[in-house]
């Protein structure tokens, strides 16, 4: 019973992947998605190789000049990926949502999810099939956007990934196929419950918008020394043990704050990716344990995320009418 | 028959449920606005208030009043990053649905004495009053914020200033639902033609700044633009499609209304407002074009 089981959700799996494949909307979405990111890490690649030459003349210059003490590089390769994972969060969130409202929308336009429900795939099953062949979509997407930043900073950055770096690269695309599938549930779960795809389409996407692009700027706008332009703590001449004492006073305020950005699952994906991809400079100088210490508040809210959307996503399976509702489902 | 044509949009738009929620949603972001400059006002008051005893302390002189830095209208710089993210997939969803939800009916209207320039000039009609309530709305509750937040009803010279940044932001925002109608009317399928105009969207917002200014995404949430120098070769070429960038001109020209950026000249603002009304002008005329050769008997919006 377990191999028919393991079979079926295999067969769903496998035809939702290449159903998938064959959207016009999902390529053009996915196209955006490639030049985009792609574009992204070759104009940071361009921008780095000068840097980094600059560096090397320097270093050269150095040693001919008898220097002993050299100043290390400043540059951090893995920073160049930092666009890409923003387009991630951003465009690959909607195409997650997107390849989630499709699963549900195609089955209901083409009556066939009447069908399959009257076969003896049970709607765990089906949610499971429509989950995995999802995950594969989005891992060879993620796949992809990691080979193209791997070959851009290396080919265009002259700066080759070592093994430790190519380890934190792979995390971090991992979360990028956890955060784009918790969206995939999101989209499947709304058009799921709601009795025209289109309207769960459209409640997805403002809860994306909410979560993705609202929550994080709201959080950013009330940090204390955003107020005004170029720093408020250095418009008054604060240095940064005076904006320490001072904001040990705004505990409750900086408690409010973060929360909201806490709530933001898109934040927490941002902070992990950046955390592994050297983009926060307090980070670059941590072993790869204490990097995942610091960033463990991240990990445990994806991974509750992660896990509370495909349950939500099953139970909505489990709704769906077994018998054609009409011409709208 | 233009008007009656607008006027069925905009009933039609009151009964749908999804409209009414964005609208709110709309609404409550830009009330939302107008709490964070309320809030932005409090904390400036409370950390002065806290560095001037710290220094006093410390034997130093108090530092200068942080007020003086603070352009007037910087409660509302919000807005300049909600009406191209929230505003404008708002728009997006009106033209969007003043298009599809006729669907096959529209044949309907077609039996009547009605031309198709009519019905397309009355869907846009339609959808720029929905769009004109909105901004109104968003205005009344901008000029609330600031009576509550500064304890004094705006001058004139104020009053002004918003009433044009709204009118630059209906302008703005017309595009996007003129491209929903747009996608509508190119595509037979409901989901397709809004996730393509959704696909513009996000082009518009975030990929062609990060081409033409070196902009990443999240940069691109700052109401304050601050883009890479054209010192870069790549950059020095791919500067001169800034006009295009429609969400670049528009928080500049914003910028420059509200004046929560150095003020430049009226001519500078208007050289950022052009493009908008240039792309506006042509969407208008590609969604008549469009609907002079849509075949409305063919049309199957469903999913």
């Amino acid at each position: 019973m377990r191999t028919e089981s393991r079979r079926r959700i295999l067969a769903i799996a496998h035809h939702e992947m290449r159903a998938a494949t064959r959207s016009g909307v999902l390529h053009a979405l996915l196209g955006i998605l490639i030049v985009a990111t792609a574009g992204s890490v070759v104009i940071a690649s361009a921008v780095y190789a000068s840097r980094l030459a600059d560096y090397q003349a320097y270093r050269a210059a150095a040693v001919a000049g008898g220097v002993t003490r050299i100043a290390p590089s400043p540059l951090a390769p893995l920073s160049l990926l930092r666009g890409a994972f923003e387009y991630i969060e951003i465009i690959g969130s909607v195409i997650a949502i997107t390849l989630g409202y499709l699963a549900v929308s195609r089955e209901r336009a083409n009556k066939t999810l009447p069908l399959l429900l009257s076969r003896p795939v049970s709607a765990v099953e089906l949610a499971a099939g429509s989950f995995i062949g999802a995950l594969g979509v989005i891992a060879t997407l993620a796949a992809a956007s990691a080979t193209v930043a791997v070959l851009s900073v290396g080919l265009i950055g002259h700066d080759w990934l070592n093994l430790t770096q190519v380890g934190k690269l792979f995390l971090a695309f991992i979360a990028a196929i956890v955060y784009m599938a918790t969206f995939y549930s999101l989209g499947a779960y709304t058009a799921a419950s709601s009795k025209a795809a289109a309207n769960g389409l459209m409640v997805a996407l403002g809860i994306w918008l909410i979560v993705v692009l609202l929550l994080p700027q709201i959080g950013d706008t009330l940090d204390a020394d955003n107020q005004i332009p170029g720093g408020l703590f250095a418009a008054l001449g604060l240095g940064h043990d005076g904006e320490v004492q001072i904001l040990q006073h705004f505990a409750t305020y900086e408690t409010v704050r973060t929360s909201i950005e806490a709530a933001s699952f898109a934040k927490h994906f941002e902070r992990f990716a950046f955390a592994m991809t050297d983009v926060k400079e307090r980070y670059r100088s941590l072993s790869f344990p204490d990097l995942l210490l610091q960033v463990r508040a991240s990990i445990i809210w994806i991974l509750i995320y992660a896990v509370t959307l495909p349950a939500l996503m099953i139970r909505a399976f489990r709704k769906q009418p077994s018998i054609p509702q009409g011409a709208n489902q | 028959m233009i008007d009656t044509i607008a006027s069925q949009q905009l009933l039609s738009m009151r009964r749908q449920r999804v409209f009414v929620v964005a609208m709110g949603l709309f609404v409550a972001m830009t009330a939302a606005a107008g709490a964070l400059g309320w809030s932005s006002h409090q904390t400036i008051v409370r950390v002065y208030e806290q560095a001037v005893k710290l220094l006093a302390a410390q034997g130093q002189p108090a530092p200068p009043n942080p007020f003086l830095l603070k352009p007037e209208l910087s409660l509302l710089s919000n807005m300049v990053v909600y009406i191209p993210l929230l505003g404008a997939l708002l728009a997006l969803l009106i033209g969007h649905m003043a298009i599809s939800d006729d669907g096959p009916a529209g044949r309907l209207v077609f039996s009547r004495s009605v031309s198709r320039g009519d019905y397309a000039l009355g869907k846009i009609l339609g959808a720029g009053i929905a769009l004109g309530l909105i901004m109104l709305t968003a205005l009344a509750i901008s000029l609330f914020s600031l009576v509550v937040v500064n304890h004094a009803v705006p001058g004139l010279a104020v009053l002004g200033r918003l009433v044009v940044f709204y009118g630059l932001s209906w302008l703005y925002v017309m595009v996007f639902a003129l491209i929903g109608m747009g996608a509508a009317l190119l595509s037979r399928r409901r989901s397709f033609s809004l996730l393509a105009a959704l696909g513009v969207w996000l082009g518009f917002t975030f990929a062609i700044p990060q081409f033409t200014s070196g902009l990443r995404p999240t940069e691109s949430l700052n109401p304050i633009i601050d883009p890479v120098g054209i010192s870069q070769r790549f950059f020095e070429v791919t500067a001169l499609a800034r006009p295009i960038s429609i969400a670049e001109q528009y928080k500049a020209a914003s910028g420059q209304v509200l004046a929560i950026v150095p003020v430049e000249s009226a001519s500078s603002t208007l050289s950022h407002t052009l493009p908008i009304a240039v792309a506006a002008a042509l969407l208008v005329a590609a969604v008549i074009a469009l609907v002079r050769r849509h075949d409305f008997s063919r049309s199957s919006y469903e999913d």
